[in-house]
């Protein structure tokens, strides 16, 4: 009887997740797989059949001035500044947010619309904030920064998009803080009233280590999110000027799709997995330990 | 109660395994019923048909897939037209805003060859070969003007037909030329030079770039690399790519190309990299600008909606101190292809003859397309650029369109090579060297 419940019990649980265990299997593990195999051949998308070529992909992605060793450190800098920047921001906007203003509620609507819209179009807003906005701006203020080339100067453009990339999801990691600071409980802060805290200790001694959580959460979605940076790229710089700002996804998808070499893309991405698993791991782990209870 | 759970567990049971079972017979079916349903369509087809009408056509069905979105409604009066002359061939029409080639890619993987599929010519020509039908016995092959036909070639054979030919050049303000007192397009560099400094002084921007864009930089190159390669251009791309030339041999780029951007940057927009193809519209169209860069015949209804009196005059880039080189570009950079294993092999070039000799098919370009025609034996649209081009052709000849000869992956990335340059982040042996490496890594393996 005890036995036949149980045999039951894993017949209904593997017919119970079946569906989804092949969708997942034919949609992702499959695939994966697959691109494992052509990231050892060379092959262009069109012929019946790819060449075998062992590891030679590998070998031509970390020669000498090859563009993705370039996309990878663009890609390391756009992640820093994002990870660093829209954390900080978040969090110090998160902070007012909570304070009983007025507004609270309306600014909240405010920072959070950008995430809704589609990163394409707000590419294109900003696209055409940059050229004609700008330009008008600067004939009526004469302010020098507006005259700068934004989207068109190498340098400058590395910062335009990763601008655009915080303004558009620093809602997101706001209503995150924002929860987290409203499950800090008030007894520990007024606790720490009593014991003499000014505004600042409080801060960075009871709030700050009780929203650990949170802050793990946000790391970890603002690192995996800016190392796939890919639309808002695409929509503003398309990769330009001079290919200054290809993003190891859109050196990838440049590669793969333009160029065809679904081989060396394959064995691209295959390399950016590894690192993004590691990387991700790493990070976690860091920062669970750091974490505190109650 | 217990009935009650119980019922509940046989139903998400059930749910289960029919979702598990559509799932399998939904992957499992489509090969074998697709043909059925196929030969049921084309049956019923032919029963109706050999009913009402006398046709002694067989009915066949073509599958048309292909780019150039642009003149959809065009090509569908087309196959309207084609309906009145064969009632029995049905002719599928698809295309697609974007990404064409990742679809087609898709399509032959997964053994679906469309009967008529597109791809760019030149160098494409020989990547879709073993697909492709040589069409250089058919009559269309005939009709063809020679520009068009020199980048269909594979050997002495065919593979390819176009919608349109086209004319790159410089596109210039005659209005405004005038005003400063040019009677004719410079011919030399020295002369352009010149007509830069007299716009400037007058207060006009000399030139619109399009920087912003990586095609511009081909469009531009391609004179360049016409006076370079004298009358074997393909066999200097092909040595290029395989690295077996220096571009610095070559003074007509190492020197009068990289000289001829340096120009067009000190006399062009404010903020050259943020200029793309709309911002150069707009700009020319104002008419405050004398000269617009790599572009041609296609931009011309945009402006004249901006700014209706703008008179345009149409000319070449020049090269050097040599006016024999500055002459307009002609020929086409896209080609429709026939499945050579297509099912409806014959009616699909039935129709495509029939496209190309037909008296309505002869009109077709310029009445319902408004397309530069690529048969010789048609009347051109009347638009400045066409009329302007096809009597420069007539004149003084066209360069060659060698921009085919190699594929938008190494133009891309020549034009990012260029816009570096442009943005002053690396010079012009850099430059050459990015370009030489580019062309064999991109272009030399196959």
């Amino acid at each position: 009887m005890q036995l036949g419940r149980k045999k039951k019990q894993t017949i209904e649980t593997v017919l119970y997740t079946l569906p989804a265990i092949i969708l997942v299997t034919v949609m992702m593990y499959i695939p994966f797989v697959m691109s494992g195999y052509y990231s050892l051949t060379e092959w262009n998308g069109i012929a019946k059949e790819p060449v075998f070529i062992g590891f030679d992909n590998f070998i031509t992605l970390f020669s000498k001035g090859s563009d993705f060793a370039k996309s990878l450190i663009f890609t390391a800098r756009y992640t820093v500044v994002f990870m660093i920047v829209a954390n900080v921001f978040a969090l110090a906007l998160a902070v007012i947010l909570v304070k009983k203003l007025r507004t609270a509620n309306i600014l909240r609507g405010i920072f959070f619309v950008p995430y809704i819209m589609s990163m394409t179009i707000v590419g294109f807003i900003w696209k055409f904030i940059f050229s004609q906005g700008f330009a008008k701006m600067f004939e009526m203020t004469g302010l020098e920064f507006l005259n700068l080339s934004w989207l068109g100067d190498p340098k400058l453009a590395f910062y335009s998009v990763a601008f655009v990339g915080i303004w558009q999801s620093v809602g997101f990691y706001v209503v995150l803080y924002i929860a987290g600071l409203q499950a800090v409980p008030s007894d520990v802060l007024e606790a720490a009233t009593v014991d003499g805290a000014n505004g600042p200790a409080k801060f960075f001694r009871v709030t700050l280590p009780l929203l650990g959580p949170s802050i793990t959460t946000c790391i970890f979605m603002s690192l995996t999110n800016s190392l796939k940076v890919f639309d808002i790229i695409l929509a503003l710089t398309k990769g330009g000027p001079g290919g200054s700002t290809y993003s190891v996804t859109l050196d990838i998808y440049r590669e793969a799709f333009q160029n065809n070499n679904y081989g060396l893309g394959a064995a691209k991405s295959l390399v950016f997995f590894l690192i993004i698993l590691v990387l991700t791991q790493l990070v976690l782990k860091g920062s669970r330990n750091k974490e505190v209870d109650i | 109660m217990i009935s009650k759970t119980m019922k509940k567990k046989l139903l998400s049971v059930l749910l289960c395994t029919t979702m598990i079972s559509t799932m399998l017979v939904g992957c499992g079916s489509k090969s074998a019923e697709t043909p059925a349903a196929g030969t049921t369509e084309a049956g019923t087809e032919a029963d109706a048909s050999a009913a009402d009408t006398a046709g002694s056509d067989e009915a066949a069905e073509i599958y048309m897939f292909i780019s150039s979105p642009e003149y959809a409604d065009a090509i569908n009066e087309l196959i309207a037209a084609y309906q009145e002359v064969k009632p029995n061939v049905v002719i599928n029409y698809e295309t697609t805003q974007n990404d064409y080639p990742t679809l087609l890619k898709a399509k032959l993987n997964s053994g679906e060859c469309p009967d008529i599929f597109s791809s760019t010519s030149g160098k494409e020509i020989g990547t879709y070969l073993d697909y492709s039908y040589n069409l250089a016995d058919q009559p269309l092959a005939g009709a063809m003007t020679d520009s068009v036909k020199s980048v269909m070639m594979s050997g002495d054979e065919v593979h390819g037909l176009s919608i349109k030919g086209n004319y790159f050049g410089i596109l210039y303000n005659k209005g405004l030329f005038e005003e400063v007192g040019i009677a004719e397009f410079p011919q030399t560099m020295a002369d352009l030079e010149a007509a830069c400094e007299k716009l400037s002084a007058a207060g006009y921007t000399p030139f619109t770039t399009g920087f912003a864009e990586w095609w511009v930089y081909k469009h531009c190159f391609q004179t360049f690399l016409d006076a370079a390669g004298k009358d074997d251009v393909e066999g200097l791309v092909k040595k290029f790519a395989a690295g077996e030339a220096k571009l610095s041999d070559y003074p007509e780029i190492y020197d009068d190309f990289f000289s001829f951007i340096d120009l067009a940057v000190k006399y062009g927009d404010a903020k050259p990299l943020e200029a793309d193809l709309s911002t150069e519209d707009a700009a020319f169209a104002s008419g405050t600008v004398g000269m617009m860069l790599g572009q041609g015949a296609w931009v011309e209804a945009d402006i004249l909606k901006i700014n209706p009196d703008i008179q345009i005059g149409f000319d070449g880039y020049p090269v050097n101190d040599d006016a024999a080189n500055c002459k307009i570009i002609g020929g086409s950079d896209q080609a429709l292809r026939v499945n050579k294993d297509s099912k409806a092999l014959q009616p699909t070039l039935d129709f495509l003859n029939w496209w190309y000799t037909s008296d309505y098919g002869k009109t077709w370009f310029k009445d319902v397309a408004g397309v530069i025609p690529p048969i010789s034996d048609a009347e051109a649209p009347d638009m400045e650029v066409v009329k302007q081009g096809s009597a420069l052709e007539a004149s003084e000849g066209t360069a060659t369109l060698s921009i085919t000869y190699s594929t938008d992956s190494f133009h891309q990335a020549f034009g990012e090579i260029m816009q570096s340059y442009v943005a002053g982040t690396i010079d012009k042996d850099a430059a050459c060297e990015q370009i030489e490496s580019k062309w064999v890594e991109l272009e030399g393996a196959e």
